[in-house]
């Protein structure tokens, strides 16, 4: 499922992506601070930050929407200003804010994006395969539903089979089904071949698609790896919490593979870093008393996520955290 | 490729809206009406009422033209919908030209309609003057464009809707309501300081005169339509002078936008 990823090689194809030292500052705010970014040509990036990260300056850089204060960017090879025409003919966009036209049906959408890359999609099929029926595509997009408008997008920006998708936040306005609907597009078209980059902001989309992820805040990549390695990184392992019949008369000893442990109100905590920690810890525990309940939490991806970002900015990061055991 | 997409796709949208017979309508009424007005109740010659219908449409033309192109950026700016155009191939200056082609468009045909709808009603009126329906359409039509361009330009320049319009609304005072008062004011201000003597008409006087758009195409149809040369020694006198000064303000507001808007970021 997951793919890792060894770092291209210069006879391999050119990144997808390449950014060096990319920095974006609005008046005295550093809203991108010298992103150093390399995509592999056929991965699927999961482009994650909390809001205000810096997410979407960084890809209005690549897309050419806003000129960087300093810095390069490149995608397939070609520079995202000099080249940009020739550029965004092979590439597929679901900018974030976008707007559709009103007046326009979807299929008039579909057909000015084929119209514009020069290609000969067949529209109907395009709308098809994001789910947008006959009937729905004839209708002005001023009629359309969030979700609908999502997949309009979504159709826009696959015409021409792009050799690279970037998708902001495509998920936004989207239903747990459209989302899941949408992984399975972007597996698909990564197995045609199409490199993916997308953000997102909630951790469990990334987490089902991307082979690798970077994780930005600040302006600054906080870290950058698949999904399993960041995990391991992490080092937060699973938060044991035993119910004790009386609390253990002094310390619990040592154990190899277990931190943090704590006595309290009937309650010994530990937290365990390997999965065989948590037997060595509940069984030394049942040495001195009798365990009435067990409690295991998995470190999750939230916990990660808040602990590599500052400030666990929004409240579900914060609890989350506390939740996993990750308290300050 | 990019800007006739572009140009087509605009005038599909907004063909589908109300703007498109609303701007048709009020040409209409505009032109043909004022001049209807003007055939009926006066007895003059079709020139002179041809000349007065012309003095009276170019206050009325330029806000509405202004008003065709003020959005036609920062509409797109707004709803985000520029962003999915920067997204394909489209370049900006593609995307600026395509939008001044549709509005153009857009502003010609009403002007055309209206110009059709007056030659019928003073045809009718006064039974002659048709020969002036030429002129009369070519110099709205080109005073109609430049003022689409200086509209296409401040949405350029412009990076809300609001904005937009209030430079459209200054544009208009300035070049149309006030341009009286200003060139007035310039010249009594002149003769104050003793550079002119006071009722003289120097010639840059005379060029601050014929400046805006509309006083350009108001000198030039009263020259063509009086029987005028065209390359008259004296540029005041001439067709070609204000014609010139009609083509600059075609370009120059337009090129000034797309230099703003080629580095502007679209947050």
């Amino acid at each position: 499922m997951l793919q890792w990823h060894i770092p291209a090689t210069t006879e391999m194809t050119e990144p997808a992506i390449d950014t060096d030292g990319l920095t974006k500052r609005f008046g005295d705010v550093k809203a991108v601070d010298g992103l150093d970014l390399t995509v592999e040509s056929g991965e699927i990036f999961g482009f994650l930050g909390p809001n205000g990260a810096g997410k979407s300056t960084t890809i209005n850089m690549l897309l050419n929407f806003v000129s960087p204060t300093a810095g390069t960017a490149s995608m397939l090879g070609l520079d995202v200003s000099a080249e940009r025409k020739q550029l965004h003919r092979r590439i597929g966009v679901v900018p974030e804010n976008y707007g559709l036209y009103e007046r326009l049906s979807g299929r008039r959408h579909v057909e000015l994006a084929v119209e514009f890359k020069n290609v000969s999609d067949d529209p109907d099929e395009l709308l098809e395969r994001v789910g947008l029926s006959q009937e729905d595509a004839s209708r002005p997009a001023g009629e359309y539903s969030t979700g609908m408008g999502q997949r309009l997008a979504l159709a826009v920006a696959l015409v021409g089979s792009p050799e690279l998708l970037i998708l902001d936040e495509p998920t936004s306005g989207l239903d747990p089904n459209g989302a899941r609907e949408l992984r399975q597009l972007i597996q698909r078209e990564n197995e045609r071949g199409a490199t993916v980059f997308f953000s997102s902001h909630i951790l469990e989309q990334v987490e089902a698609v991307a082979d690798r992820v970077g994780i930005i805040d600040d302006g600054k990549f906080v870290a950058t790896d698949s999904i399993e390695q960041l995990r391991e990184n992490l080092d937060g392992g699973a938060r044991v919490t035993l119910h004790v019949g009386r609390e253990p008369e002094g310390p619990v000893a040592e154990l190899p593979n277990v931190r943090d442990i704590e006595i309290a109100n009937g309650v010994v905590r530990g937290t365990c870093l390997e999965p065989d920690a948590k037997l060595t810890l509940i069984d030394r525990v049942r040495e001195t008393t009798t365990v009435t309940d067990v409690r295991i939490e998995e470190s999750s991806l939230e916990d990660m996520f808040a602990s590599y970002t500052s400030d666990g900015s929004d409240c579900d990061d914060t609890e989350a955290a506390v939740a996993g055991g990750v308290e300050a | 490729m990019s800007v006739r997409a572009v140009a087509r796709k605009d005038l599909a949208d907004a063909g589908r809206s109300k703007a498109l017979w609303a701007v048709t309508l009020a040409v209409v009424l505009f032109t043909a009406g004022i001049t209807g007005v003007a055939g009926t109740t006066s007895d003059e010659p079709a020139n002179v009422v041809f000349g007065l219908a012309f003095q009276l449409v170019v206050v009325a033309l330029p806000i509405i033209a202004l008003f065709v192109a003020k959005g036609a950026i920062t509409g797109e700016r707004e709803s985000g919908s520029v962003r999915v155009l920067l997204s394909l191939p489209p370049s900006r200056r593609d995307i600026l030209l395509g939008k001044l082609v549709g509005r153009t468009a857009l502003m010609l045909v009403a002007t055309l309609i209206g110009a059709v709808t007056t030659g019928v009603v003073v045809v009718t009126l006064i039974g002659s003057g048709l020969n002036l329906l030429v002129p009369f359409m070519i110099f709205l039509g080109l005073m109609g464009m430049a003022f689409v361009g200086i509209g296409v330009g401040i949405s350029a320049v412009s990076s809300t809707d609001g904005q937009a319009t209030a430079l459209a609304v200054t544009a208009y005072l300035i070049l149309v309501a006030l341009w009286n008062l200003i060139q007035r004011g310039i010249q009594a201000g002149a003769a104050e300081l003793g550079l002119i003597e006071a009722g003289s008409q120097p010639a840059w006087i005379q060029f601050i005169g014929v400046f805006p758009p509309n006083r350009a195409a108001v000198a030039a149809f009263e020259t063509a339509s009086s029987g005028g040369q065209i390359f008259a020694a004296d540029p005041f006198a001439s067709v070609w002078f204000p014609t010139l000064m009609l083509l600059i303000w075609l370009i120059v507001p337009v090129l000034g936008g797309y230099l703003r808007f080629r580095d502007a970021d679209i947050g």
